[in-house]
């Protein structure tokens, strides 16, 4: 159990620093980005960490920050996505996660040598069925497919729910789940119609300062303000 | 050779995690829909002003 703990720990600590290191390059700090660079150890865990973060390990792709469009950074992906599948009784969460990781290699990467895995097709009735708390949270999930030109099915279902997504940001506010609020914020900031009342903009400042330093927290308020032009400067 | 034994065995409890992180369940919290204790705060003073419930008058039964 203790060593299952440590590993967990392990995997979590992976995940903050590489979350860290794109959020810093979205932040515009450093040089030009390479995932490979930021992977500090070629394991198990680092590869693990890129399937639990997903598509945002290519969001500076996205924003051309990245030196080349392919290389040890297609390979590392392509490794990642071969190691962790979603499994048979995968969520909707992993398939989804895992096929935007997929759609953005493909959009992002397009000189990586060799093809990608097949795309999964995530079940979607959630979008139109499930009650706005739980909506709020599967979006928070699922914010790293809030990139241009990935899963734009997942992003009009979602964008058919800017109310229930409102109210599911002030409750994550409300509950001081700063991941989840930072999550719903980033979709709120692509969404149409999105009420003045909420107080998007500062809210999305609120929740990065009390976050004490999340890095996922920091990598979606910086994808919403590179992406959206919303949120912390 | 002990990497070679145990490295399937880490992939498949980190596989394990990373299906734990990415679908992982909320923190616990207390949230109160403002609408919903308003209703219940409505439906309390109705209560606490209602008048009392008709009795029937006492009779003398001898």
């Amino acid at each position: 159990m203790a060593e299952q703990a440590q590993e967990n720990s392990s995997l979590r600590a992976v995940v903050a620093d590489v979350a860290n290191g794109v959020a810093l390059a979205l932040d515009g700090g450093g040089d030009s980005y390479a995932l490979s660079a930021l992977l500090a150890q070629d394991d198990a865990a680092a590869l693990a960490a890129i399937r639990v973060l997903g598509a945002d390990v290519l969001a500076p792709y996205a924003l051309g920050l990245a030196a080349a469009h392919g290389g040890p950074d297609g390979q590392v992906v392509r490794r990642a996505l071969t190691a962790y599948p979603p499994g048979a009784a995968a969520s909707d969460v992993s398939l989804w996660s895992y096929r935007g990781l997929v759609e953005a290699s493909r959009a992002f990467l397009p000189d990586a040598e060799g093809d990608w895995p097949a795309e999964p097709l995530p079940g979607d009735a959630w979008l139109r069925t499930d009650p706005w708390p739980k909506l709020a949270h599967r979006a928070s999930q699922l914010a790293a497919l809030a990139l241009p030109g990935v899963a734009p099915a997942l992003a009009a279902g979602l964008a058919a729910r800017t109310e229930d997504l409102s109210r599911g940001f002030v409750r994550a506010v409300r509950r001081r789940d700063w991941l989840q609020a930072a999550g719903v914020g980033r979709w709120l900031t692509r969404a149409p119609d999105v009420p003045d009342s909420l107080g998007l903009d500062v809210g999305l400042v609120y929740v990065r300062r009390m976050s004490d330093g999340d890095p996922r927290v920091a990598l979606h308020t910086a994808a919403a303000r590179r992406f959206a032009g919303r949120g912390p400067r | 050779m002990a990497s070679e034994l145990t490295a399937p065995v880490e992939t498949a409890a980190l596989a394990a995690e990373v299906e734990g992180l990415l679908d992982s369940a909320e923190p616990e919290g207390i949230y109160r829909d403002t609408r919903e204790c308003g209703g219940g705060l409505l439906l309390a003073a109705l209560l606490l002003i209602s008048p009392p419930t008709p009795r029937a008058p006492k009779t003398d039964a001898r």
